[in-house]
């Protein structure tokens, strides 16, 4: 025990895979309810 | 609201309908997505572990840049319900409703990447230290803001209603931010340009801006849809009156 963290990239991958996935979903979500409100003004 | 103030208001709602706005909005998500690689690939594989945490302080990168624009996205959402308030103009109770979610998602993730960091550094994986309490106290706030706004059909009494409970929340805004100044806090001090090291400068900024710039982009087109509900709304028929009785047909 040295006071240094050792290791840890698990939990860096597992930070920026859940920010990757979080930041996708809800942008293709934003992306799709524009679409639709689009199509349903243009109706 | 006078005659000449109700046509500005609807040519700004139709504004909010314009392609113009989401042409930029999707050049922006997609100079975001650039940047967000660029940043990370920078802070995973080329930036220096920390002296003291060593690897695991790469999860700064993502972890201040989302923290900064929650606060900014949380923010934006306070001027539109000030504005809205003041002027009763549509397009600011859509730029509140765009913000406000935009918020919470950042917000949320803050959490669960907050989560992630403190089990290695900390040992634990929550702690109800200022920071973390205020910051969940946050998220549950603006939750709420959202379900606030499901849960009423009326537009104005919505708008009106959802602006005061966003003043209300933003109250916890610059306490989340000052909570590690005023009181003792697992939580260190904000990073600033005094307390980074020089070598960690680029992947933080460079994904600061991207996630900057996603927030921007996402925040045009959640509130042209906001804008576009809410010009249908008012073009609505306003519903016939209930019946006094219900007959059951058998």
């Amino acid at each position: 025990m040295n006071g240094i963290i050792q290791g840890g990239w698990g939990f860096v991958w597992s930070a920026y895979g859940v920010t990757a996935f979080v930041l996708l979903f809800y942008t293709a979500s934003v992306i799709m309810r524009y679409q639709k409100s689009r199509k349903q003004s243009n109706h | 609201m006078a005659m000449n103030e109700r046509d500005q208001d609807r040519r700004e709602i139709g504004l909010e309908e314009g392609r113009r706005a989401a042409v930029v909005a999707y050049a922006l998500i997609a100079i975001a997505v650039v940047l967000l690689l660029l940043g990370s690939y920078y802070g995973l594989f080329i930036s220096p572990p920390e002296r003291f945490m060593g690897d695991v302080q790469r999860i700064m990168y993502v972890h201040v840049p989302t923290a900064w624009n929650a606060m900014l996205a949380l923010t934006f959402a306070f001027v539109s319900a000030l504005l809205y308030l003041f002027t009763s103009r549509w397009v600011w109770d859509a730029r509140l409703e765009a913000a406000v979610e935009v918020g919470v998602v950042l917000s949320f993730l803050l959490c669960v990447q907050g989560a992630i960091w403190a089990r290695p550094t900390w040992g634990v994986w929550w702690d109800w230290d200022p920071r973390l309490t205020t910051t969940a106290v946050m998220l549950f706030a603006f939750i709420a803001i959202l379900a606030l706004r499901r849960s009423v059909d009326d537009s104005s009494k919505r708008a009106a209603w959802s602006a005061v409970a966003t003043i209300i929340a933003f109250v916890d805004v610059p306490i989340v931010y000052f909570s590690v100044k005023w009181w003792n806090s697992l939580h260190q001090m904000q990073s600033t340009p005094k307390t980074v090291s020089p070598a960690f400068y680029i992947p933080l900024r460079t994904n600061a801006v991207g996630i900057l710039f996603l927030l921007i982009g996402l925040m045009i087109l959640r509130s042209r849809v906001a804008a576009s509900r809410i010009r249908e709304e008012l073009a609505a028929p306003p519903p016939a009156s209930t019946p006094a009785t219900v007959r059951v047909e058998r």
